[in-house]
């Protein structure tokens, strides 16, 4: 018997052989959690969606909601008597009906007595006010994808599966969509489970995040563990957001780098010294200072209002990305040299 | 597994399938039965004209609808000129005009001392008209009356491409320095070739499996051999050897399309893409020439007709007045009305059984069953009756029950049920169409809703299809109306519907009494077609 909310326990989930996701084990302990799927596109995170829903069967393992079994080899509960909702990345709105009798649709499904959104709380947060009379063939694709989501989110489902709800959706609204929806989420107490390629996204809005590369869960850890305690290279690559440089252990809380120098630091796992290993380098792990002695050549950078993203040369012609932010006054074109602050320190040091 | 697929739905499609294959089955197994004498007589006589005949025939017939529905059909939908918008309903009016009544139409019209005779008589005076007059008998009079008549198929399916055709395209060809003509040859036309090839494949089976006109004109093709083999020697096996050669025929041209398309791509499905086109306005000479072409197959596929009937209904009042209107009119009603409920039911039944268990034994055998409609309507009705026999004589017989050949044969049931089975696949591919447009997460969308497969049939799809099954509907019921061969074999005793009125009529040489009875058909088809026409014209 499962005491969390959701458990899935050694399942192996395959729509094809393409799309397998292979044991996977997860837990959403509490009702009302929030958890995100990452993984690059093709790797099989709607197949888990679709397996969760009921609409695809469990290849091996189970499935239990609530204490209940759902899905197994043997036991396959029918998607319409599932109570989880999914909502799909492409438009599935039903053609005939116009978009408020769409959303209708899902507050006719929630006959619970909870306290739930009413349909005008609902269009009014998904700024659906100027489209609820039209046909979903009038429609953008991001205004379907809102009213979709409108339509789970009033069905008040057990658990509550969204496929990319916010891909489709302007960047003008997407911040602001994705607020309300977690407050939403968490004043209602909706289970959710949300996959999406956008690691903010996920970083923000899930509790829990699950990263999914070559048909496996490869980490499954709280935002901050998985963007800062990545568990394999793999992990490091699709985050994307730093890089490996070669490193050599010289002592209980140092390392050695030919081109950068000694870098300090704690680290999270013991390794012995005189080790060669790889060490996860971030952005923010360098501070700018012009006055070190310590100078790479500038070969790109990016504006990213907030911030400057400088990519550098180091003698041995590996990249290094260097995060500054925008207001910094000593702004350095390409070829020029970028000095680094040392001692380099750096909080936490991740290596393979 | 197949075996997990099985539900209520599945076992439904299945046994729906199963039934209309039937027939199809018995023309197919009964290949290699003995035949009579017969056989070799007509082996070593009439089998090459048949052929030939109906070879020719089909030229004729093809390159002609080919002409009159992709003409008319560019016309309308690339120009503006006085009339436009009405010639692109009323072109589509030539469905409620069987080829065997446009058949007596052009014979009443052009035969010695005819209407034409007459016209020229009361304009000029007494003459030696009849030998100037040319005579559309024959060869000729066939090729034109089922063109005629059947035209509008080429007209409706390639209009409806050339309606979803982007100005896109139109403005490539402009780009790439194509002239208007060479835009027609190289790009508009050649997209529309699917559309084109899917009219021409329907005037392709109609034309081979009519009977009515060709009987008319005594021109001997495979569809008459067929009926000769059954009436006039009782060879069942000859008959269904015969058809069989029709079907590998009607198989072969649609392999040849398919095979000469490839793997060429004729639709870009863009959403956000599609910019709908503004038509060019025509001047002066241009906009007489288009009226004029389109004015004249208005006429000639649907006034010369009409008023040809007209003109008999009037001129011979005791025809009309001996008519047993009402009677013709419950019976014919009364057969559109129970084969459409009983089509339109089953062939949305069988869609959703293939659509819930995805089975690919069941889309085979569907896909194999509606094959029925390339079987002529005589061979269906023989077939049935075969089959219903080989029942009663092995089966029941065995069992020792009553005979069950006075249900089936020469009653209402039976005829509902062959028409059920030549009609099928147009109800069943007019709802797999319909089907088409759904994607299957609308289905999913409505379980994780809370809906049943029930519920979503009946709340989701039924009121989505909605406009399909009226036009479905319309279509068979228009079918019904005009259908001749199964409607003979098959009705009760006494039971006659306008249809067979008219031919019994026509068959005695008194066209003149067929034309009251034509002219209430096409009243009552002209008025399903202007009910819906719309909706033709969309889809």
């Amino acid at each position: 018997m499962s005491v969390n909310f959701l458990e899935i326990n050694n399942v192996t989930f395959a729509a094809s052989e393409k799309n397998k996701v292979s044991n996977v084990s997860l837990n959403i302990e509490n009702e009302g959690d929030v958890i995100c799927l990452l993984g690059p596109s093709g790797i099989g995170k709607t197949t888990i969606l679709r397996t969760i829903a009921g609409l695809e069967k469990v290849q091996s393992g189970k499935i239990f909601l609530k204490n209940k079994i759902i899905s197994s080899k043997d036991i396959h509960i029918e998607p319409e008597k599932r109570n989880i909702s999914l909502s799909f990345q492409d438009n599935c709105l039903f053609p005939h009906y116009n978009v408020i009798e769409n959303i209708k649709f899902g507050a006719a499904r929630n006959k619970t007595k909870e306290k739930n959104l009413t349909i005008e709380e609902v269009v009014k947060f998904l700024h659906l006010e100027h489209i609820v009379d039209k046909f979903p063939h009038e429609i953008s694709s991001g205004e379907a994808q809102r009213a979709s989501l409108a339509r789970s989110l009033l069905s008040k489902p057990d658990l509550l599966l969204l496929d990319e709800p916010l891909s489709n959706v302007d960047q003008n609204f997407k911040e602001e969509i994705q607020v309300k929806l977690k407050k939403i989420l968490n004043e209602l107490k909706i289970t959710t489970i949300i996959v999406t390629h956008d690691s903010y996204e996920a970083f923000y809005l899930g509790s829990k995040c699950g990263i999914i590369l070559n048909g496996q869960l490869r980490q499954y850890d709280d935002p901050y563990n998985v963007y800062h305690f990545p568990n394999s290279v793999e992990v490091v690559n699709f985050l994307n957001r730093g890089i490996l440089i070669p490193a050599k252990v010289t002592g209980e809380n140092t390392l050695e780098n030919n081109d950068l120098g000694t870098i300090k630091g704690n680290f999270i796992k013991h390794y012995p010294k005189g080790s060669d290993v790889q060490l996860l380098l971030q952005p923010e792990d360098l501070e700018h200072d012009d006055k070190s002695n310590l100078k790479l050549e500038v070969v790109d950078r990016k504006f990213r209002g907030t911030n400057f993203i400088y990519t550098l040369k180091t003698l041995s012609n590996l990249l290094i990305p260097v995060f500054v932010h925008s207001h910094h006054i000593h702004q350095h074109e390409v070829d020029e040299k970028f000095g680094i602050k040392r001692p380099i320190n750096i909080d936490h040091i991740v290596c393979f | 597994m197949e075996f997990k697929k099985i539900n209520i739905w599945y076992i439904s499609s299945f046994l729906i399938s199963l039934i209309v294959a039937i027939p199809i089955i018995t023309v197919f197994t009964s290949f290699f039965d003995a035949t009579s004498n017969y056989s070799s007589i007509i082996k070593d006589t009439f089998l090459y004209d048949y052929i030939f005949n109906s070879l020719f025939l089909l030229i004729g017939v093809l390159t002609l609808t080919f002409v009159i529905g992709v003409g008319c059909a560019y016309i309308v939908s690339f120009y503006k000129f006085p009339g436009v918008n009405f010639f692109k309903w009323a072109l589509i009016l030539s469905f409620a005009i069987p080829a065997y009544i446009y058949a007596y139409s052009l014979t009443a019209f052009f035969e010695n001392f005819g209407t034409a005779f007459s016209i020229l008589k009361n304009l000029f005076g007494e003459g030696n008209y009849n030998s100037f007059i040319p005579k559309f008998d024959g060869m000729l009079g066939a090729i034109i009356s089922i063109s005629f008549s059947l035209f509008g198929y080429v007209y409706v399916l390639t209009r409806a491409s050339f309606h979803y055709q982007s100005q896109n395209l139109i403005e490539l060809g402009k780009n790439l320095g194509f002239s208007r003509r060479k835009s027609f040859f190289k790009i508009i036309l050649p997209s529309a070739r699917p559309a084109i090839a899917a009219g021409l494949s329907l005037v392709a089976m109609e034309t081979l499996s009519d009977f009515g006109s060709v009987s008319f004109f005594g021109l001997s093709t495979l569809t008459t051999g067929i009926y000769n083999a059954w009436i006039s020697f009782d060879d069942l096996t000859l008959a269904n050897r015969l058809s069989f050669y029709l079907l590998i025929f009607i198989l072969g041209l649609f392999m040849l399309e398919n095979f000469s398309r490839k793997k060429a791509q004729y639709h870009s499905p863009t959403k956000g893409g599609f910019k709908s086109k503004s038509p060019i306005i025509l001047k002066g000479h241009k906009s007489y020439l288009a009226f004029s072409f389109c004015f004249v197959v208005f006429f000639l596929s649907f006034i010369f007709p009409v008023l040809q009937m007209l003109y008999w209904t009037i001129i011979f009042p005791k025809h009309f007045i001996d008519l047993n209107i009402l009677e013709l009119f419950f019976n014919t009603i009364l057969l559109v009305f129970v084969s459409c409920c009983l089509l339109i039911s089953l062939a949305f039944i069988s869609n959703y059984g293939n659509r819930v268990s995805k089975s690919k034994i069941l889309e085979s055998l569907t896909a194999f069953s509606v094959s029925g409609y390339a079987i002529p309507g005589i061979i269906l009705a023989v077939a049935f009756i075969t089959f219903i026999s080989w029942l009663d004589n092995r089966i029941i017989n065995f069992l020792e029950l009553d005979t069950i050949k006075p249900i089936f044969i020469g009653s209402i049931l039976g005829l509902v049920l062959v028409y059920f089975i030549r009609f099928y696949s147009l109800a069943c591919n007019g709802i797999k169409s319909g089907y088409l447009k759904i994607n299957y997460s609308i289905d999913e969308s409505s379980y994780l809703l809370g809906y049943s497969k029930f519920k979503t049939f009946t709340k989701i799809h039924i009121p989505y299809l909605k406009n399909s099954i009226l036009l479905i509907g319309v279509l068979i019921a228009i079918e019904i109306i005009k259908e001749l061969p199964i409607t003979l074999i098959m009705r009760p005793f006494n039971f006659e519907t306008f249809a067979t009125t008219a031919y019994i009529f026509a068959s005695q040489d008194l066209l003149e009494a067929a034309a009251a009875p034509s002219l209430f058909l096409i009243l009552i088809a002209s008025v399903f077609i202007l009910f819906t026409s719309k909706y033709i014209l969309k889809d």
